[in-house]
Parts: C-alpha cells; sequence; structure tokens
C-alpha cells in the first residue's frame, strides 16, 4: 500500500484525507495486473481530417 | 403541464409566452429563497425573450416544441453576458463573451431562458451542499438534498419552476439528482450533445443532458440540443433522429434486462421493493424481462473514480495555489488528484477501453438494461454515512454506485420516478441502453410512463 500522506508531503501538498486514493488502491491496482500489453487507452487523438 | 400540453395550449392562443413566464417567475420568486435552485435569475431577459415568442408565433414564425417555454441550465453553461460561476468562488465574477453550444441550440429552438441553476461547488459531488452559493434543497423535504451536482437543475424541474432544465453527468451527476427529486434525467451518448462552453469537470466522462418532468418532454429538449458540433472534439457526426416516443408506443416483445449481479446488492429495502415491481410491470406491458449477468460495475467504478480524480484536478491545477476558493471536501479531491501517477490514468483508460467491449457484448443478449438509479433515496443535508445491507456505507459512494459505471462506457442512460418510499421521497430507476440508442431508451421510458410507472406531482408544485 502507497503512503499517500507522505507522497503528497514530498510534493509540498499537506492533505488531512487520502480517501478516496486508499480505497481505489485496493480496488484498481487489482485490476492493472490483468491487462494485455496490446490493450490501449481509451484517449485517442483524431486529426481533423480523419475526423471530418 | 408538460412541454407539449404548453405548446398546444400556447399555439391555441390559451396561454401567451408571456403569460408563462410570469407563472414561473412566480414560483421561482415563492420557493427559489427555500429551495435555493438558481444562483442568478434573468426574471427581466426572460419576460423579453417571452415576448419576442409570442411575437413570433403571432407572425407565423414556429420554432418547435420548445417555442416560448420556461427552462434553465446549471451555472456551468456559458451563458453570454450572464455571469456563469460553476458553482465556484474561482468563477464568481466571470461573465462570458459566448453562450455554450447548448444555450446556442435551446435559445434557437424558441426557449425562454431563466437563468443558472445551483450545484455542487465545480459539479464535484453530489450533495449540491454549495459552501459558496447556499445548499440546494429537495422541493420533497426541504430538509433533504436534492442530490447532485445537478441539483439545482432537479429541484427547479420538482417544483415546477421551469419546464426543462439542463444538467451535466459526470459520474451520475444528472440521473443522481433526477432520482431523489423525482423527475427526469437524461444522460445522452458521450459525443451525442456538443460540451462546447460547457466548464468541464473531466473531459472524457462529461455529458450533456436534460431534466424534465416527464419521459416525452426530455426527448424534445433532446431534439434541440442533439447533433454534431465541430468546436467540441468529441461530439460525433452519428446522425441524430427524432427522439420523441410515439404516443402508444409499446415495449411489447423488447428484452428487458434484469441484472443478477451488482445493481441489486445493498439496496434500501423500500427502493428494491418498488424496482422489482417496474419488472413486474414491463412484463405487464409486454416487455420480455431476462435476467442477466453484467460485466464487472465495481471495476468500472474504479476505473471511473480513477479518470476523475486526474481530470478533474488537471483542470483546476491553475487555480489550486489560492486554496481559500476551494470548499473543504473539493479540495480534497482536488490535491488527491495531483498524486496520481501518470501511469494510473493510462492504466485506467486502458482498462476503459477493455471493460468498454465486454459490457458491448451484452447488448447481444438484451435490447436496454434496468437497474435502480441509486440504493438509497435523497439522504438528509449533511448527512455522511447510510446502513445498507448492515455496513455503513458513505453515503457519496452509495449515490454513486449504480450510475458511476455508466459514465466510463459513455452509453446513454434515462433515469424515471418510479415510487414514492415510506419516508415520502422519490424513487429512480434508469434504463441503459446500446450506444446512439437514445430514441429506445426513451421509448421503453414512455412506455412505462405510459403504463403507470411513475409518481404523483411534487407537493411543492402545489403553493402557486
Amino acid at each position: 500500500m502507497r503512503d499517500w500522506k507522505a507522497i503528497a508531503k514530498a510534493s509540498g501538498i499537506e492533505i488531512d484525507s487520502v480517501e478516496p486514493l486508499e480505497a481505489l488502491e485496493a480496488a484498481f491496482r487489482p485490476l492493472v495486473k490483468d491487462l494485455a500489453p496490446g490493450v490501449e487507452p481509451a484517449t485517442e487523438l483524431r486529426l481533423e481530417e480523419d475526423a471530418e | 403541464m408538460t412541454i407539449r400540453e404548453a405548446a398546444d395550449a400556447l399555439r391555441a392562443r390559451r396561454v401567451s409566452a408571456v403569460e408563462l413566464a410570469a407563472a414561473a417567475n412566480a414560483r421561482i420568486s415563492r420557493l427559489n429563497s427555500k429551495l435555493n435552485a438558481f444562483i442568478t435569475v434573468t426574471a427581466e431577459q426572460a419576460r423579453e425573450e417571452a415576448r419576442q415568442a409570442d411575437a413570433e408565433l403571432a407572425a407565423g414564425r414556429d420554432r418547435g416544441p420548445l417555442h416560448g417555454i420556461p427552462v434553465a441550465v446549471k451555472d456551468l453553461f456559458l451563458t453570454r453576458g450572464v455571469r456563469t460561476t460553476c458553482g465556484s468562488k474561482v468563477y464568481e465574477d466571470f461573465v462570458p463573451a459566448i453562450d455554450a453550444a447548448v444555450v446556442e441550440r435551446l435559445r434557437a429552438a424558441g426557449a425562454v431562458m431563466f437563468g443558472k441553476l445551483n450545484m455542487h461547488e465545480l459539479a464535484y459531488g453530489i450533495t449540491s451542499a454549495n459552501p459558496h452559493f447556499g445548499p440546494v434543497r429537495n422541493p420533497w423535504n426541504a430538509e433533504h438534498s436534492p442530490g447532485g451536482s445537478s441539483g439545482g437543475s432537479g429541484a427547479a424541474v420538482a417544483a415546477q419552476m421551469v419546464y426543462a432544465a439542463m444538467g451535466s453527468d459526470t459520474g451520475g451527476s444528472i440521473r443522481i439528482p433526477a432520482a431523489f427529486c423525482g423527475v427526469v434525467g437524461l444522460k445522452p451518448t458521450y459525443g451525442r450533445v456538443s460540451r462546447y462552453g460547457a466548464l468541464p469537470l473531466a473531459y472524457s466522462l462529461d455529458h450533456m443532458g436534460p431534466l424534465a418532468r416527464t419521459v416525452r418532454d426530455a426527448a424534445m429538449v433532446l431534439n434541440a440540443i442533439a447533433g454534431y458540433d465541430r468546436r467540441d472534439p468529441t461530439s460525433s457526426r452519428h446522425p441524430a433522429v427524432d427522439y420523441i416516443p410515439d404516443d402508444g408506443c409499446s415495449i411489447r416483445r423488447l428484452r428487458i434486462g434484469f441484472p443478477e449481479n451488482f445493481y441489486f446488492d445493498h439496496l434500501d429495502p423500500g427502493v428494491e421493493s418498488s424496482v422489482r415491481g417496474v419488472f413486474a410491470r414491463a412484463q405487464s406491458l409486454g416487455g420480455l424481462v431476462k435476467p442477466v449477468r453484467v460485466p464487472d460495475v465495481a471495476a468500472l467504478n474504479a476505473v471511473g473514480r480513477v479518470i476523475q480524480l486526474a481530470e478533474a484536478s488537471a483542470v483546476a491545477e491553475p487555480h489550486l495555489e489560492c486554496r481559500e476558493k476551494f470548499g473543504p471536501d473539493v479540495l480534497a479531491l482536488l490535491d488527491q488528484g495531483r498524486l496520481l501517477p501518470a501511469t494510473d490514468y493510462i492504466n485506467a483508460q486502458r482498462l476503459r477501453r477493455k471493460l468498454s467491449r465486454e459490457f458491448d457484448q451484452l447488448w447481444s443478449e438484451v435490447d436496454c438494461l434496468i437497474a435502480p438509479t441509486t440504493p438509497i433515496t435523497a439522504p438528509r443535508v449533511g448527512e455522511k454515512t447510510v446502513r445498507l445491507g448492515g455496513r455503513d456505507e458513505d453515503v457519496r459512494l452509495a449515490t454513486t454506485r449504480l450510475v458511476r459505471g455508466i459514465n466510463v462506457l459513455g452509453l446513454p442512460a434515462l433515469s424515471i420516478p418510479c415510487g414514492l418510499a415510506s419516508n415520502g421521497l422519490p424513487i429512480g430507476i434508469q434504463i441503459i441502453g446500446p450506444a446512439w440508442e437514445e430514441a429506445l431508451i426513451l421509448k421503453i421510458g414512455a412506455a412505462l410512463e405510459d403504463g403507470g410507472v411513475g409518481i404523483p406531482a411534487c407537493p411543492a408544485a402545489e403553493v402557486l
């Protein structure tokens, strides 16, 4: 588990709460382990000539 | 009165747009001090627009069903010459020089604009307890939240201050206030309605859509605002159609998906019973209710939260040095979003593609999915936790649990009221469909509405 408060402090940010980051650590991290390299992100740049 | 009834009355000269505007203004004057639904009321401008609408109709220029109809927009849509705050101190003096695309289209359709609706600060939350402009109150019970972030939109429509309102939905922010306030709320497919001129919360999750009194009213608004806009890089060229369901439309032989997993876990018993009743009604109307297993919605929710944290903090980054301008709940989220590594954001977008493909397969089995919009009715203002299924749950997580995943998928979803709980507060169901199938889910919603699924008008609407 990452120490989000320490990460925040090192980034110059004082935070009282680490929710939702801590909850996401548990829910999100395991999902990433099963990702095949060929799965590309859903963000995409559509160049204008392609989009037209 | 619905939009259609008002539109018919206008054309039959039983009422004028000026009279409709005067009635809306009277309701706003009477109720806004209690509900705090509006941040800015543009009553004088509305009167002038109504006069013009009457003059046009008299001259034979008819702009369609919204012509002369009082509406309002969430205060994140830019409005030329009218302050646009996004519910934030950051924008408290911001007077845009342009209209958002949605506002342009509503004006072109002849709608009469009554102003800017209160919301959760920066649309980043679901209570609409705005620290800068005051909390929005639920018209069904002012001690309860209207939901959010489009809380002012839900409250204004439920209290019949306006016939329809525009909201935005990044993790449920149209459907939640629709459910809590007992009105209809539509989140269209991502790309269906232009985001141009809407202050963003999270670019890849933000959807713009209407809240209205009935399904057909919501469809009339969608007809006016849908369509390609080159100024929004994610706007789609997928053709817009006529979204208004026919009179007598039917769900006969449509495959209505009943989710066997996730959506019925940890519900308030009153909500569960009411939503199960909708399936019985759908079956009696000829729908084929089909149990289905849905892909991993909890994973979709986690993906959505990572994307939202990162994108929202990226949007707010230039303003974060002025920390006193933010409410504590929003600042905490914005700070945490800055800590996420870029790899998490990229991997969330990769998971989004994977989960989206998995979800697509569902549509070979069913035509739509029906599920509760929220597991609870509107919590009290300031309530932090709820007890569901023998466990305490954060109100914010409980409220978004059943809606957030659909934003990750970009699919259309329509929330309609389906009953009142024993505490007198509304319950909503959401009808989720394949991409670009707004007409289908609106037809299903209208058929259910015609078939008796719904609730009485909000008592607050009866005060005048």
